[in-house]
């Protein structure tokens, strides 16, 4: 075997015990935050009307779907993940469109004025969200938008926290200016070079945003719960809330809501990893 | 890219526009139409619906529009902004120790006059305790839908087992005592004492008592020791749980994690009080009527209530909720309409059929509407015959406020086993400039 070849079969070696090493820390990761989904879900199983445990057994003695049909009977699941899915269908790609609109604009602005918005920016990330809670109120009651499922849309006008305009600001930063310069040598407006080149280099981060900002709406009781009175537009997290509400006896049931609301945040964060690890992996860096 | 804007303004359009169902608050004042905000169990809320219900077919024209929150807290957050937004419901029902902050405010409708003039709702068909725990200022703020007190559960079939003398009315609190220790067993039934060498580290299986480190529980014992909680029930400026009758109730009830048979801090955490009760894990449990619902769901053993344990006289402490009306309401005439008909005897035995309410309506009480024989509790007469007993705490804008602090300061004295003057020192430095915010119902 020659030098060349012994050095390569070398580096072949330390690359599949690094990858091995980073296999075996996520199957760890994954093992660890997987357990208390595993319980929610043998818990799910269990027949209502039992006596409360502290811990579902991991194999139920005799598993079912009960715990399902009542869950979304009693809760009206159904009703409330469709108003759930509304708001984040408008919600989420509304407050990417923005974020990453401000970001951009960001990178195109004298530094002064960003750095005066960015000061902006992190001072509004230190309001409470309580505190704007009766000014909201009172806005949305004005405009006769309460009992609606506007206000729970309506943060992603301003793109749902100012965190992510920051962040998309960052990654647009991160691309070399000949990218730009290239671009305005190509007679691009600015929205033109938002769309064409920064966006699509930015993938990743777009695809963390969307599910964060998805988890942040999915996941969002406050607002529903100032906002809305009709049981008929409640969404999953009020109908939940009901189903937590249940007798002891009742657990699996609220365990079973439990289960059926987190799929779609499993699959949305399953989704954005693939497409961020893809764009990180090292076969396909971009 | 003009399409995926094209296509985000229509979304937003369309959820504009009113994907959901009406408007609640926003809808036109129609006169016959009443908003009312509830909160409760799956079970309970649909009692309410099902009295909207009746209450429309009683009443041609009239539509109830019920807005429903899962717990108390949650129906505070929604009263808070709405009465602040100058959007309140017409109607919503509250427990008397959370009132004070909106009668304070002016937030409510007196419903004095309209109680005299009505032709079918009386003073006197009411429990005068749960009446006089809503009066502001000399007006009656709200009318009481429910009139509860502390009783304690208990597991029946835990009792023949292990063959304890069941609960007796006027026990004492020894008593008490005395049946968690002969209840507190382990795995093999054995009783399990703190401090007792055989049995130093086993686990208990069952615990003899579950009962929360609360102000609210410790106030009926104080009372019926002959002390008080605060200086001047009408006007309190500050807690009085530095006499001698308070002190001693606040170190027997230090006591109990001491003796072992309250569970611990970390089994209370896996497990509450309610289902470990309903799990058979616990012999007696000191809780309002609001379990009986959850409790009659137990097959597995047989369970019964018994009256709160007294020190010198009997007393125990007012649970009360209340449908309050918003002075801001502009259909106050036909929300009053609704409320003849919720607290009329069809309307009241409707909801006490839930289980989880005693009615404040004396006629609905003492009816099998509510007694239902053959249903557990069997004795639940003992809610009934405790009523002259009743005694609330100081109706003051700030109570809410006071339990708070006070919960935190007691809990980490009952599990963490704080020395007693520390304690009382503790819970007075945490609310007397909560007193002094707060403003009295006289």
């Amino acid at each position: 075997m020659d030098w060349h070849a012994f050095t390569a079969r070398r580096r072949g070696i330390v690359r599949d015990a690094s990858h091995r090493r980073r296999t075996y820390g996520a199957l760890a990761v994954t093992a660890l935050f997987t357990a208390p989904l595993v319980l929610l879900v043998t818990g799910s199983l269990r027949e209502p009307g039992l006596p409360p445990v502290v811990a579902p057994p991991l194999l139920p003695d005799d598993p079912g779907i009960a715990a399902y049909q009542q869950a979304i009977t009693h809760g009206d699941l159904v009703r409330a993940a469709v108003n759930s899915m509304v708001v984040a269908a408008v919600g989420v790609p509304l407050s990417l469109l923005v974020a990453s609109l401000a970001g951009f604009a960001l990178t195109q602005l004298p530094r002064r004025v960003t750095s005066t918005v960015i000061a902006l920016s992190v001072l509004a990330m230190m309001v409470p969200a309580t505190a704007l809670l009766l000014p909201r109120f009172v806005l949305f009651r004005t405009l006769h938008l309460t009992d609606t499922l506007v206000p729970l849309v309506a943060p992603a006008l301003i793109a749902t926290s100012p965190l992510y305009p920051l962040i998309y600001f960052l990654a647009f930063r991160a691309i070399p200016a000949d990218s730009y310069d290239l671009c305005r040598l190509a007679d691009l407006t600015p929205m033109q070079t938002w769309r064409r080149m920064a966006l699509p280099q930015v993938q990743p981060v777009t695809a963390g945003l969307a599910a964060l900002t998805f988890v942040l709406t999915w996941s969002n009781l406050l607002d529903p719960m100032v906002y809305l009175y009709d049981r008929a537009a409640f969404t999953l997290p009020l109908a939940l809330r009901a189903l937590a509400a249940m007798d002891p006896h009742n657990q699996p049931v609220f365990l079973a809501g439990a289960v059926l609301t987190t799929l779609p945040t499993l699959l949305v964060l399953g989704v954005a990893q693939r497409r961020f690890l893809h764009s990180y992996g090292p076969e396909g860096a971009s | 890219m003009k399409r995926t804007v094209a296509l985000l303004s229509l979304l937003t359009m369309f959820t504009a526009a009113g994907v959901t169902a009406g408007c609640g608050a926003d809808a036109d004042p129609a006169a016959d139409t009443v908003s009312l905000l509830v909160a409760g169990t799956p079970d309970e809320l649909a009692a309410y619906r099902s009295l909207a219900a009746e209450y429309e077919k009683a009443t041609p024209g009239a539509t109830v529009d019920l807005i429903e929150a899962s717990s108390a807290k949650d129906l505070m957050t929604r009263v808070s902004t709405s009465v602040a937004g100058n959007a309140a419901p017409d109607l919503f029902l509250i427990n008397y120790r959370n009132y004070g902050q909106f009668a304070v405010k002016g937030a409510l409708a007196p419903l004095t006059a309209r109680l005299a003039a009505s032709g079918s709702l009386h003073e006197q068909d009411f429990y005068p305790q749960a009446m006089g725990a809503f009066r502001w200022g000399g007006e009656q703020m709200c009318l009481p839908q429910n009139i509860s007190s502390l009783a304690v559960y208990y597991n029946r079939s835990l009792f023949k087992k292990y063959e304890v003398a069941e609960p007796v009315a006027g026990w004492h609190w020894n008593d008490l005592v005395a049946t968690a220790q002969a209840l507190t067993r382990d795995a093999g039934g054995r009783t399990v004492k703190a401090g007792d060498p055989e049995t130093a580290g086993v686990p208990a299986a069952v615990h003899g008592l579950g009962i929360t480190p609360e102000l609210i529980r410790l106030a009926p014992l104080i009372w019926s020791n002959g002390g008080d909680i605060v200086d001047d029930p009408a006007a309190p400026t500050r807690l009085t749980l530095d006499t001698p009758e308070a002190r001693q109730v606040i170190q027997d009830f230090l006591e109990l994690p001491k003796i072992g048979v309250v569970p611990s801090d970390v089994e209370v955490e896996t497990q509450d009080h309610e289902a470990r009760f309903a799990a058979g894990k616990l012999a007696m449990f000191v809780s309002s009527r609001r379990v009986t619902t959850a409790f009659r769901a137990i097959t597995g053993f047989d369970w019964d209530v018994a009256p709160l344990p007294q020190y010198r006289s009997p007393a125990n402490i007012l649970h009360s909720d209340a449908y309050c009306m918003t002075k801001a309401s502009s259909r106050q005439d036909a929300a009053w309409r609704f409320l003849e008909y919720a607290l009329s005897d069809p309307g009241a035995a409707l909801m006490a059929r839930t289980g989880r309410t005693v009615p404040s309506r004396i006629s609905v009480a003492t009816s099998p509407a509510f007694l239902s024989p053959g249903t557990p509790p069997a004795r639940s007469q003992i809610f009934l015959d405790t009523i002259p007993a009743l005694r609330p705490v100081p109706t003051i804008s700030t109570w809410p406020e006071i339990e708070d602090a006070t919960g935190k300061v007691l809990e980490n004295a009952f599990f963490h086993g704080d020395p007693l003057d520390k304690v009382i020192a503790d819970l007075d430095a945490a609310t007397r400039p909560v007193f002094q915010r707060g403003t009295a119902a006289r």
